[in-house]
């Protein structure tokens, strides 16, 4: 519910007309078959660069992951 | 398979093989598998599907090798059509039919999986399965035929085009697939498990086969006394004898004889699901114009002294007089008038060709030869009168004897070759109807008005046989002789390594038989030894219906070699079949996959049947050894009728024993083993009766039977339901689980190698994928929650990792299917996160932005509460980013996240795989089991300080309470916890194999010297101290490792709670389902129990307040509950003008509508018999006295008299129900 309202609460703050793109992504893939990175950027194919496999696993991430150990 | 190495007696010699074990995961071998048995087992699966193929790489036998393709397109023949230019009676046909033009299809291939053209960068053109699950599609292959026509003019020559018929599932291992033959370590390099056998197919990511069916032997004609035939007509009798004949292509078509009460015999067959019955005298004269004294004689064979048989057949021949039909000509000629209209061939054959067609292609149709099929159907017709006459007994259809299994393969060849018959039927009926519409275009001679044709046919076979493969259900005209259309498929579920090889193993009864009232179809039965599992069925409904395949039991799939049989019978004393003046009584008939190939007298059919067995054993002469010798003794008199049957055809179950007399390998089927006398132990062995003896006492059993250790102490309902629970165990179900996108899959973190464990434990890998945990049991009444199967839990073996499970579930996200989505080439939908959200960190950051990445997906490891958001996308119509929530009501973390490509890899992210994970570590209320059936529900997690302690200062990591042995009688646990302790002291893998230990040599002995070996009590038994008083008990306490499994069930899935909820809207009652936060019932014995226990409150409080409880106003008057108006009382009563308006009604104006109505009436005829003066005279019936009602003392208008009661809600709608049906329903108020 939240999300829903959210975006629009956040576009009204900061404002539409900030209008820059999308920042730029880094947006760097596995390839599930030979396992090379690919950097593939939104709306470009799924294809790996080297071997032209068609899935990809999305890396994990780098941020710190932490959870309450209970 | 034959490991029936007698045990040496145990000297502590086997061992866990760890070591081994580990190196064998890391290094995969690469030549070869891990475990070749694993791929022995799913061979039916495998070479049924390459039989279909030319280049199957199976032995060609008799045949020619060619696949079942083959066979089928030449079986289909060739289509003709005419253009309908000829002129009557000339050269171009008396009917005037034009040119001919006839339609084949010539070659047909599928090819291996492959990258389409349309790809230009992929590297490797070879698509996997693993990619075909990871993009939840389908493996497949293109499949093409070549279609050739042909018209028949002078110099025209025979034309041909290839026609793409789509994409074709392929079996995975198959010889249309790519893993083909590859060793483990390649396996393992293309993201299969090592022990990947294949044998399924993958659709839409999900991994399906088709499983056995049970169908009746083919070329074996059985008796059958079946009451409902006599409803087939008049002088129908039950008695008939029915044989499948199934053509080399292994479509099949089953024959009927009836028996009529006058003597004679009909012939059933079916034709397009519909059933034709034809006088068998027409047939047989048909076949080879046989005369009647032909047909007498062979009839009686010589019997005259039966005068039984002579009636009969004296009537059989008389009763055909009344057709005038005299030769086979004739016959033909007739049979082929009557059925012209129904099989459809070409216009210009002669009704002689059409009855020759008709005998050819659906009577007996194994056999080629006329002559063959005569003598056939006067086998048939014998064995039909000796039925009628009881020298010989109906056989039993339900028996193993007279059945055999449709393999996947040959079944998917069927429906091929069905497709590919319809689609050409489809090419001549679009010519014909061109033709019949005299449309313009039509012109035989031009290539391009044949293509324009064909464009009309949809050739798409490929999306027919996936539609197949993932509904299971058979779209056919011909019903390919089944009896069901429905349920020939099931998924392979991974939900443990064990369930997952039970798919291919299970041999299903047919989807008919499950509605069957009768149980007698699913009764076990003797005949069944060896080949179908008496342990492992599930119980409840498929009781029976559903079994498992012995482990030792193989179905035939290689073509034989038998050509040479007949001529070396007949070398050896058989009689030619074409021999006159052949004494029926006393000699037997041999056959030869329903093809009679001479007779016997009984002694030298015995001798046959004894040599051929020992060329088969020694391999001599050329006789395969899965040929069956079914020798059918004469001398029993309403026994089975005598003869001497061989097979060799496919798809019969067969099995390997030890045969005496020569100490070699045979194999056995069914059909033969009723007539056998094979020991089970070498003990057993009764000289001059015993012939053979098994390899193992256990390979009657299944695998999974075979994996209960000492299930021969258990009693037998607890070794079925631990195949049960087997199945249903939180395990490994995958090494390669990474590369896996099942829906839901449960694992055990904490697998281990069972202590105990029977030998074909390491035989089948099962070290592989761990299915329990090793704990210490102690059987013990400790803390009172150990009651009726409860069972405690060492809190601190929890926290060691007992059982701890985790769940993976997959959610897929298609932006094709999302709401906005627009079907055309570039999609508006694309995942990332869009400028109306503000990823920059700080205060004002979107909360999305702690789940989701820049690119719109979730960062791997993100713990997701229900509700948090999974993936983002942007509409490029409206530029909004949305969201797709977790949907789920547990938290889970990411595991991964695939992104999907399309098939060419040429389009953009639109789909997308996200594996949670949820963990689910052992909480009470989880299910847990041993590997006896001994199932229970975890209770406590008892702290490790409060749990008894032995006097080593062991304590239990599970403790169960002894009721849970006497009625059960699970012996086999009580041994295996002993070897277990036993096991564990000396580090030892014990063998549980069932069967090994005696009367003289028992198991608590060798154990108990073991247990004494390492310090314990002889018994198992020991002093324990209660963990709270530290006092001694008074008894020793039994205590020992037992294998415990985790069952599936958990509480977690299974809770359902409710104070308040949603309701039904037109009930108001609250709604049914876990999934929709419902109740549960309480249903009418509930009900029963409250007012029986007369708890009233109770009562109430269930069936209404918690329910849909709500007040109404009544009318008092007329007892209405749907009658309430309301007069608008927010502006104050109305008092002003005459009293005519002074209306009655409740404190915010509630009235009763009918009421009032009614003494508005009233009132109104009294005001007008006032008015005229007038006594209006009322009828008598209705007794009411026309006063006006403002002088009815105390009363108001009328209509206003009414009281708030309570009633269910339902009750409202109820009344408001039968309103409307014209039903008043009047309550009294008192």
């Amino acid at each position: 519910m939240n999300q829903q309202s959210g975006p629009s609460i956040n576009a009204g703050g900061s404002g539409m007309g900030f209008g820059a793109p999308p920042p730029k992504q880094d947006t760097e893939y596995l390839c599930a078959d030979c396992g090379a990175k690919n950097e593939i950027k939104s709306r470009e194919p799924i294809r790996c660069r080297e071997c032209g496999h068609r899935i990809m696993y999305k890396k994990r991430t780098k941020r710190m992951v932490q959870f309450e150990a209970r | 398979m034959p490991d029936g190495s007698s045990r040496t007696h145990k000297k502590f010699r086997s061992t866990f093989d760890t070591v081994a074990r580990e190196h064998a995961f890391r290094h995969p071998p690469k030549d070869g598998s891990t475990a070749p048995i694993l791929n022995e087992f799913v061979t039916p699966h495998l070479e049924s599907f390459n039989a279909l193929f030319d280049d199957s790489g199976l032995p060609s036998g008799d045949g020619d090798g060619r696949g079942l393709l083959s066979l089928g397109l030449k079986d289909i023949g060739e289509r003709v059509v005419f253009d309908g230019t000829g002129q009557l009676g000339t050269e171009s046909g008396q009917g005037g039919w034009g040119n001919r033009m006839s339609i084949w299809i010539d070659q047909v291939s599928i090819a291996r999986p492959m990258v389409p053209e349309k790809d230009k960068t992929a590297t490797e053109r070879k698509v996997y399965p693993t990619e075909a699950r990871e993009r939840l599609s389908s493996y497949r292959g293109r499949m093409n035929i070549r279609i050739c026509w042909k018209i028949h003019h002078q110099g025209e020559v025979e034309r041909s085009i290839t026609k793409d018929c789509g994409l074709v599932p392929v079996m995975v291992r198959s010889v249309r697939c790519n893993l083909r033959s590859l060793s483990s370590s390649s396996l393992v390099q293309h993201h299969e498990e090592p022990e990947e056998f294949g044998g399924y197919f993958v659709i839409n990511g999900n991994e399906r086969l088709i499983r056995y069916l049970i169908l009746p032997r083919r070329h074996s004609p059985i008796s059958i006394i079946r009451p409902s035939f006599t409803n087939r007509g008049p002088s129908y009798t039950p008695y008939a004898v029915q044989v499948r004949c199934v053509r080399p292509d292994q479509t099949s078509v089953t024959n009927t004889l009836h028996y009529l009460s006058n003597g004679s015999a009909m012939f059933r067959f079916t034709w397009r699901k519909q059933e034709y019955v034809i006088p068998i005298m027409l047939i047989l004269k048909a076949l080879v114009s046989a005369s009647d004294k032909e047909i007498f004689e062979g009839v009686m064979m010589q019997d005259y002294t039966n005068t039984f048989l002579t009636d009969r057949v004296e009537l059989l021949l008389r009763s055909f007089k009344a057709y005038s039909l005299f030769t086979g000509n004739q016959c033909l000629e007739y049979v082929g008038d009557k059925f012209r209209v129904v099989l459809g061939l070409p216009e210009d054959w002669t009704n002689q060709a059409v009855g020759i067609w008709l005998v050819e292609k659906l009577v007996l149709v194994h056999l080629e030869e006329p002559r063959e099929k005569f003598r056939m159907l006067l086998f048939m017709l014998r064995k039909l009168y000796s039925l009628v006459s009881k020298e010989c007994c109906a056989d039993n259809p339900d028996s193993p004897q007279h059945q055999e299994v449709l393999l996947p393969g040959t079944l998917y060849g069927m429906i091929i070759k069905e497709r590919l018959e319809e689609a050409l039927n489809q090419v001549r009926s679009q010519i014909a109807m061109d033709v019949r519409k005299q449309d313009p275009s039509v012109d035989f001679f031009d290539n391009r008005y044949f293509n324009k044709v064909l464009s009309r046919v949809n050739f798409d076979i490929g999306s027919k046989l996936s539609n197949f493969l993932a509904t299971g259900n058979l779209v056919s005209p011909t019903g390919l002789d089944l009896q069901q259309a429905s349920g020939f498929t099931i998924v392979a579920e991974k939900l443990n390594w064990l369930r997952y090889i039970s798919h291919f193993r299970s041999i299903h009864r047919g989807a008919f038989f499950a509605e069957l009232k009768t149980t007698t179809v699913r009764k076990l039965l003797p005949e069944a030894w060896g080949f179908l599992c008496p342990v492992h069925t599930p119980d409840g409904s498929p009781c029976g219906l559903l079994n498992h395949l012995s482990r030792t039991c193989r179905i035939t799939t290689t073509p034989l070699k038998v050509s040479h049989i007949p001529a070396l019978l007949i070398a050896h004393g058989m009689t030619q079949p074409f021999t006159p003046s052949i004494n029926g009584s006393s000699n037997l008939c041999v056959q030869l996959d329903g093809r009679v190939i001479g007779w016997a007298r009984p002694g030298v059919a015995k001798q046959l049947a004894q040599n051929l067995r020992i060329w088969k054993t020694e391999g001599k002469h050329d006789i395969p050894l899965d040929l069956e010798i079914g020798l059918v003794p004469p001398g029993l008199v309403g026994g089975q009728y005598p003869g001497l049957f061989l097979f060799s055809s496919k798809s019969r179950m067969m099995r390997p024993v030890k045969f005496l007399a020569n100490g070699r390998d045979d194999m056995v089927g069914p059909f033969e083993q009723v007539y056998m006398d094979i020991a089970v132990k070498p003990e057993e062995v009764e000289k001059g009766v015993t012939t053979h003896v098994e390899h193992a006492p256990t390979n009657f059993l299944s695998i999974l039977a075979n994996l209960t250790p000492f299930s021969d102490f258990n009693q037998s309902p607890r070794n079925i339901y631990q195949c049960q629970m087997g199945k249903q165990s939180m395990g490994t179900p995958s090494t390669a689980i990474q590369h896996r996108t099942d829906n839901k899959l449960y694992r055990l973190q904490t697998g281990q190698s069972p202590i105990v464990r029977p030998e074909l434990h390491n035989t089948y890998a099962m070290d592989s994928f761990p299915n329990g945990t090793n704990a210490v049991v102690a059987v013990i009444s400790y803390t009172g929650y150990d009651m009726e199967d409860a069972m405690i839990l060492n809190k601190s073996a929890h926290e060691r990792g007992f059982g701890y499970g985790t769940v993976y579930k997959s959610q897929i996200v298609d932006l094709k299917d999302a709401r906005g989505a627009i079907r055309s080439s570039m999609p508006s939908l694309h995942f990332g996160l869009g400028g109306d959200i503000n990823t920059r960190e700080g205060d004002r950051q979107h909360s999305c932005c702690q789940f989701l990445d820049m690119d719109g997906l979730p960062f791997i490891g993100t713990k997701l509460n229900p509700g948090d958001p999974l993936a983002a996308y942007i509409d490029d119509t409206t530029g909004r980013t949305r969201f797709v929530k977790y949907k789920g009501d547990e938290v889970a973390y990411v595991d991964q996240v695939r992104l999907l490509g399309s098939d060419a890899g040429d389009s953009e992210l639109q789909k997308l795989h996200v594996t949670l994970r949820i963990t689910r570590s052992p909480v009470i209320g989880d299910k847990f089991s041993s590997r006896h059936g001994q199932k229970g529900v975890c209770s406590q997690k008892w702290p490790a300080v409060d749990m008894p302690f032995s006097e080593s200062g062991m304590q239990p990591d599970v403790i169960i309470n002894p009721h849970a042995f006497p009625s059960r009688m699970t012996i086999g646990m009580l041994v295996e916890s002993m070897a277990g302790k036993a096991g564990a002291m000396h580090g030892l893998a014990q063998d549980g194999t069932p069967f090994k230990f005696s009367e003289s040599d028992t198991a608590i002995e060798y154990f108990g010297d073991q247990l004494l070996a390492a310090g314990y009590n002889y018994y198992g038994n020991e002093p324990m101290y209660s963990g709270i008083t530290g006092q001694e008990f008074a008894a020793d306490i039994y205590i020992g490792v037992v294998y415990y499994q985790r069952l599936r069930h958990m509480v977690l899935d299974k809770f359902q709670v409710r104070t308040t909820g949603p309701v039904d809207p037109v009930t108001r009652q609250p709604v049914k389902g876990r999934k929709r936060a419902g109740g549960i019932r309480f249903g009418e014995m509930e009900r029963d129990a409250l007012i029986a226990h007369g708890t009233s409150f109770l009562l109430q409080d269930r069936l209404m307040n918690c329910s849909d409880y709500s007040t109404a106003w009544v009318c008092r008057t007329c007892g209405s509950l749907i009658s309430l108006g309301y007069d608008d009382t927010s502006l104050g009563e109305v008092m002003l003008g005459g009293v005519s308006t002074l209306k009655a009604a409740g404190p915010s104006g509630e009235y009763c509508r009918v009421c009032r109505a009614q003494s508005e009436a009233e009132a109104e005829i009294a005001r007008r018999s006032m008015a005229t003066g007038e006594y209006l005279q009322k009828p008598h019936s209705q007794v009411r006295v026309g006063i006006n009602s403002q002088h009815v003392l105390g009363r108001t208008v009328k209509g206003g008299d009414l009281d708030v009661v309570a009633v269910p809600y339902v009750f409202r709608y109820l009344c408001a129900e039968l309103a409307a049906m014209g039903i008043a329903v009047s309550l009294e108020v008192h």
